[in-house]
């Protein structure tokens, strides 16, 4: 049971019990206001009865020529709404926009090599792992980069496989 | 950055290039030296200059920064030919925001875009500037120059958006909005509109005047289509008919975002709303995405009739029932959480029908018990009924779960679903003791007994049942309060070390250990465990009330320093960067971003913990310099000798206060600085509602900041009081004292007598009667600390002013000096006397603390202030021609002072060496007897038991390997040695602070025997 709308200003002094999972980073204030003031489609936030926080998802939009391509930087639910498909739903809504919106090519994301519950998530969402990140997070543990094609991407061309791990400096974009 | 022919800045690029090299890799030597061999080339570039001051103020010379950087702007000015270009603006813009003068930056661009008045790139640098400055007025005059000049929408939209914020958060009339909605007319009429964004500032400008109409009409007409997502569309639309007071449309569109996406429930609220008629929903426009939790209990229904009320709600009965029959996913609960609100809607209306909302409840659960959620999706439903009704409820729930389902971990889910209820009722204070006992046991079996459900998870995912280890130490805790016994507190304890060794990630354990530990005088650890929470940025504003006042009244300073400065760093950063994202949202043409962002700020700059935070810090420094007066004005000093929080002080009744504090992570119970149930006797009540506590919070906080904030400017005063009393006493020609600071002191007495509750004389009569014994101690009430602060400052007045009459008692002159060393000794020795630390609670430690840091760390001050009066430069001989100083009354009052001062701190020392040298074994014998069950009447010490059983119990295929490890590691008494040694860190720093004030008052004395 869900209203998604977008995430503003206020929500961050209310999403406190969904950023205290300890998976759930909370960024600084020019991170979400930079997210906030470039992408504000790409941000939105779920709300349950008596308007709790359920979750939130942001990402953004960037690349270019066929890697234009949606970016999910964080999605987290609260325990309390877990296993009720709510990731799933934000997860949609965000593809949806780079999708129909942003006519991009796909969707991607980074997850912790160690994170496999999350993995099997994002995988049962049709996402596939595109290629592993040496050391992607604070120079510790990898990183997967996961990536579904959109339909613009008729060939399904974005999601093959890279054969090699890459480095954190080989990356496109941040 | 280079602009045309690579001339950057009139030089060419490739010479300024390694510069900016360096300047990135903050290799600032290398880079001043660059630029120290550009300027010879270039000595009148005033680009050069920037760069110098940029490099200047990176390495933290700042006033020699702001004067180069003044030598560029001038240079600018004055020069004709010289290249006004945008480089040399945007640095030396950077310098000048970095130096903290906007006002410079502004300067510049204004005389730039003067000069050369149609240049874009310097009028988007001006209204960057204005943005930066919040002048609203000016950012509306420069976009509209801009958009005049090249006809683009977005510079239209930044001075509609530069109107509105005049409006919303300037001094602007609505009026104002008059003009914003004929400009966007206008420009809709010759150029249409191309930014969504665009269209959703246009409704908000007619929507702001009430113009519902008009914003329909253009959001229905080609327009519209801007707004790709059609459910975003539909909720304006829904909202605007509603607010125009056109239900029935309203209700059709609320209807249509149901069968798109039935899980909505915020719209279907807004549905029930329109078919009912009732706007309170939409009459307060600040209640869109507010920042606490809504509770909704009233709602407008009186003006509907018995058949019309009857109608409509057969009509929304009919339509959640379809909605029912046409969603299948069984994760959907909006349909059915809707018959709960259609029967809570009729029982205001007046129906009698608890039954049904009652009976409709219990399907709910029925169909959604076993989810984590279920108690707070129903949570406000509960509000409606009474208390008996509760009961009932949760009787019929406890009767429908005899049939739960056969799958465990829905089971499971079930019966937790139940205790949360029951704790939500609020009925458990009317259990006798043995019957809650059993309730916290049945807990933690059940806890034990369901770990095998989490075997196989990841140990990063949260387990199945982790919330009854919460409910189980709430019940613990209300046995303490009720019983007083401290095993129950401890067995708390025990409970949730034990979950935490399990799964380490349980933040809902952390927090309540936080508040355990604190309560018991184990701040340090209480602090161990909010640092695990790891709470940082946005999180300090929301959740730092959950240690900040106990740290604000502990011994541990260096700890309380490290949460202060982190969190007003993070707050000014925010305040710093802010209005550059503002400038962003400006960029990307995200313009209600840009409104939102500045009230953002406003908010937090309004915050009251923001306020506390920078007064306590203030007055932290105070209190660990107080020690040395030297040290003490150089602090006094940075704070202007305090008249900025006299300001502050002065203000804050006008002020209006945000309270963005999160308290939904927090029980009821948990102490706060207004409220701690656990200090008093039981109330005969198992839960109350956060939003007492807010309220209380909210109440008290103005008159404590209010308070606080006089303290440095009444210490600097007292000191100078103090010292030209001396010299007015000793020195024939010395200084007469200065009438100012004499009558500053009395107002501010006057106006602190006034925050106790009475007039200057009677408070004196207040301190008077109770430092000689006649009056009670009682009549300082719970500001034992403001009242002896006081008392100290009243000392320090009277020493130049000689105002308080001193009447004999016993035929002996009472002075004020005499008030404040029985007021100090009296207060400070009885809280002294408590005896067993290890399971009495930290508000006496923390009392004592504060007697120590606070009035007493002040009266040594003006001792201070006095002795080195008395020996003006260092020890060097009297001066002759004094008068005779030896047998002074004055002399003898100082000498006096020091010496009762200096023993009431070393009793304290004494008591503190005591306590910490207690053996950790008496220690621990206290806790696990505290802890031992004897025989089988009441009495702590079950539930221990349980996990013990259990532990022994450890069956490593049921539970699998990693919770098999995890209680392989459980020590009690690992637990219990770290509570203790947590309780002794305090002591201990409490400890140094008093032995640096022992050491100053020796010195002191020693002085003393000079003169």
């Amino acid at each position: 049971m869900a209203t998604i709308r977008r995430f503003c200003c206020n929500d961050l002094l209310r999403f406190t019990s969904v950023n205290l999972d300890h998976l759930t980073e909370t960024f600084n204030m020019s991170f979400y206001m930079t997210y906030l003031a470039r992408w504000p489609d790409y941000f939105h936030v779920a709300e349950g009865p008596g308007n709790r926080i359920m979750g939130y998802i942001m990402g953004k939009v960037e690349g270019q020529g066929e890697s234009w391509h949606g970016h999910v930087t964080a999605v987290t639910v609260s325990p309390e709404y877990r296993r009720q498909q709510l990731a799933k739903k934000l997860m949609n809504l965000l593809e949806d926009i780079s999708d129909k919106i942003d006519k991009a090519y796909f969707v991607d994301l980074f997850v912790r090599a160690s994170n496999t519950p999350a993995i099997k998530m994002y995988e049962k969402l049709g996402y596939v792992i595109y290629r592993r990140v040496l050391r992607y997070y604070s120079g510790e543990e990898d990183g997967l980069d996961m990536r579904k094609a959109l339909s613009r991407d008729v060939e399904k061309k974005s999601i093959i496989p890279l054969k090699r791990p890459v480095t954190p400096d080989e990356l496109e974009y941040d | 950055m280079a602009s045309k022919f690579g001339l950057a800045g009139g030089i060419p690029e490739r010479r300024v290039r390694p510069i900016w090299d360096a300047i990135d890799s903050r290799q600032f030597k290398n880079a001043l030296k660059l630029s120290t061999s550009l300027l010879a080339k270039y000595p009148d570039s005033p680009y050069a200059l920037a760069l110098k001051a940029l490099i200047l103020e990176r390495m933290g010379k700042c006033d020699e920064s702001l004067s180069v950087s003044l030598h560029a702007k001038d240079l600018l000015y004055k020069n004709d030919s010289s290249l006004m270009d945008d480089l040399t603006l945007s640095t030396l813009q950077i310098v000048f925001q970095r130096l903290d003068r906007l006002d410079l930056a502004t300067s510049c661009y204004e005389f730039a875009c003067g000069k050369s008045p149609n240049n874009m790139d310097h009028m988007m640098g001006l209204f960057n500037c204005y943005v930066r400055e919040y002048s609203f007025v000016k950012q509306q005059q420069t976009a509209i120059k801009m958009y005049k000049h090249a006809g683009e929408e977005r510079f239209l939209l930044w001075a509609v958006c530069s109107i509105q914020l005049q409006v919303l958060c300037g001094n602007g009339g609505e009026k104002l909005l008059l003009l914003a909605e004929g400009l966007l007319k206008k420009h809709v009429a010759s150029q249409s509109l191309h930014e969504p964004e665009a269209l959703i500032v246009y409704i908000s400008i007619l929507e702001q005047q009430a113009k519902y109409g008009e914003a329909l009409e253009i959001l229905s007409g080609t327009l519209g289509s801007l707004l790709m997502i059609e459910v975003d569309k539909l909720r304006i639309q829904g909202r605007l008919l509603a607010r125009q007071g056109d239900y029935a449309a309203g209700t059709k569109i609320y209807q249509k975002i149901l069968e798109l996406s039935p899980d909505d429930w915020e719209c279907f609220l807004h549905y029930l709303d329109c078919l009912l008629e009732d706007d309170s929903s939409w009459c307060n426009e600040a209640s869109h995405h507010p920042v606490r939790l809504q509770k909704f209990v009233d709602c407008k229904l009186s003006h509907l009739t018995n058949e019309m009320f009857d109608s409509r709600i057969s009509d929304a009965l009919t339509f959640v029932q379809k909605l029912q029959a046409d969603t299948s996913a069984d994760f959907i609960r909006c349909p059915y959480l809707a018959k709960i609100e259609i029967e809570r809607r009729k029982l205001l209306f007046g129906k009698n029908n608890n039954d049904e909302l009652m009976e409709t409840v219990v399907h709910y659960y029925l169909r959604f018990g076993h989810l984590a959620c279920f108690t707070s999706d129903v949570e406000n439903f509960l509000l409606v009924l009474s208390l008996d009704k509760k009961t009932e409820l949760l009787k019929r729930l406890k009767k429908s779960s005899n049939s739960l389902s056969t799958v465990p971990i829905k089971a499971l889910g079930q019966s937790i679903t139940l205790l949360k209820i029951q704790e939500l009722v609020g009925n458990l204070y009317s259990l006798p003791v043995d019957e809650l006992e059993r309730s916290a046991v049945q807990m933690s079996q059940m806890y034990c007994k369901n770990l095998p459900l989490s075997k196989d998870l990841d140990p990063q995912e949260s387990m199945h049942g982790e919330e009854l280890l919460s409910m189980a130490c709430n019940v613990l805790v209300q046995l303490f309060w009720r019983t007083r016994n401290f095993g129950y507190i401890m067995e708390a304890i025990m409970v949730l070390e034990f979950g935490l060794t399990i799964r380490r990630y349980v933040w809902q354990y952390k927090i309540l250990l936080v508040h355990l530990y604190s309560h018991l005088g184990a701040l340090s650890l209480a602090y161990h465990w909010y640092k695990a929470l790891d709470i940082k940025n946005i999180l300090m504003e929301t959740f730092s009330h959950q240690i900040l006042p106990q740290m604000l009244v502990s011994s541990l300073w260096v700890d309380l320093n490290n949460l202060l400065r982190d969190y007003l760093r993070f707050m000014d950063d925010h305040f710093r960067e802010s209005a550059d994202l503002t400038f962003l949202a400006y960029r990307h043409r995200n313009y209600s971003k840009v409104i939102e962002f500045v009230q953002f700020k406003e908010r937090l700059q309004c915050s009251n913990q923001y306020l506390v935070a920078r007064v306590e810090s203030s007055i932290l420094q105070l209190k660990q310099n107080s020690d040395s007066i030297e040290e003490e004005e150089s602090v006094l000093e940075n704070l202007k000798c305090g008249v900025h929080f006299l300001e502050l002080s002065n203000e804050i009744g006008s002020k209006s206060l945000t309270f963005n504090e999160d308290w939904q992570s927090r029980p009821w119970w948990t102490p706060t600085p207004e409220k701690n149930y656990l200090l008093g006797p039981f109330e005969g009540i198992s839960y109350c509602p956060k939003e007492n506590m807010m309220k209380d919070r909210e109440a008290n906080i103005p008159r404590v900041i209010e308070r606080r904030s006089l303290l440095p400017r009444m210490i600097y005063l007292s000191i100078q009081s103090a010292s030209v009393s001396v010299k007015e006493n000793f020195e024939v020609n010395g200084s007469i004292s200065d009438p100012k600071i004499s009558s500053e002191l009395k107002f501010l007495l006057d106006h602190n007598a006034k925050m106790l509750g009475c007039s200057l004389s009677d408070a004196i009569e207040v301190v008077l009667g109770v430092s000689s014994g006649l009056k009670s101690s009682e009549a300082f009430g719970a500001d034992v600390i403001d009242w002896l602060n006081f008392a100290v400052f009243l000392n320090a007045w009277n020493l130049s002013s000689h105002e308080v009459m001193q009447p004999d008692v016993d035929g002996c002159r009472t002075s004020t000096w005499h008030i404040v060393n029985s007021l100090l000794k009296k207060f400070i020795l009885d809280v002294r006397s408590m005896e067993s630390l290890v399971c009495s609670l930290r508000f006496d430690l923390s009392m004592l603390v504060q007697l120590v840091t606070e009035p007493l760390a002040w009266h040594m001050l003006v001792i201070q202030s006095c002795v080195r009066s008395l020996l003006p430069s260092g020890k060097k001989k009297k001066k002759s021609g004094s008068a005779d100083q030896s047998t002074s009354p004055l002399l003898h009052e100082i000498r006096d002072s020091i010496q009762s001062t200096c023993g009431i701190v070393e009793e304290v020392a004494k008591w503190l060496g005591h306590h910490i040298n207690r053996s950790e074994d008496e220690n621990l014998d206290i806790i696990f007897s505290s802890l031992q069950k004897s025989g089988e009447g009441e009495g702590p010490g079950q539930v221990f038991q349980i996990l013990g059983a259990f532990i022994s119990s450890n069956n490593e295929t049921e539970l699998g390997d990693g919770i098999s490890q995890a209680l392989k590691s459980w020590s009690p008494v690992e637990v219990a040695r770290k509570f203790v040694a947590g309780q002794r860190t305090e002591l201990r720093e409490f400890l140094l602070i008093c032995e640096s004030k022992i050491k100053s008052l020796k010195a002191l004395q020693q002085q003393m025997a000079q003169v």
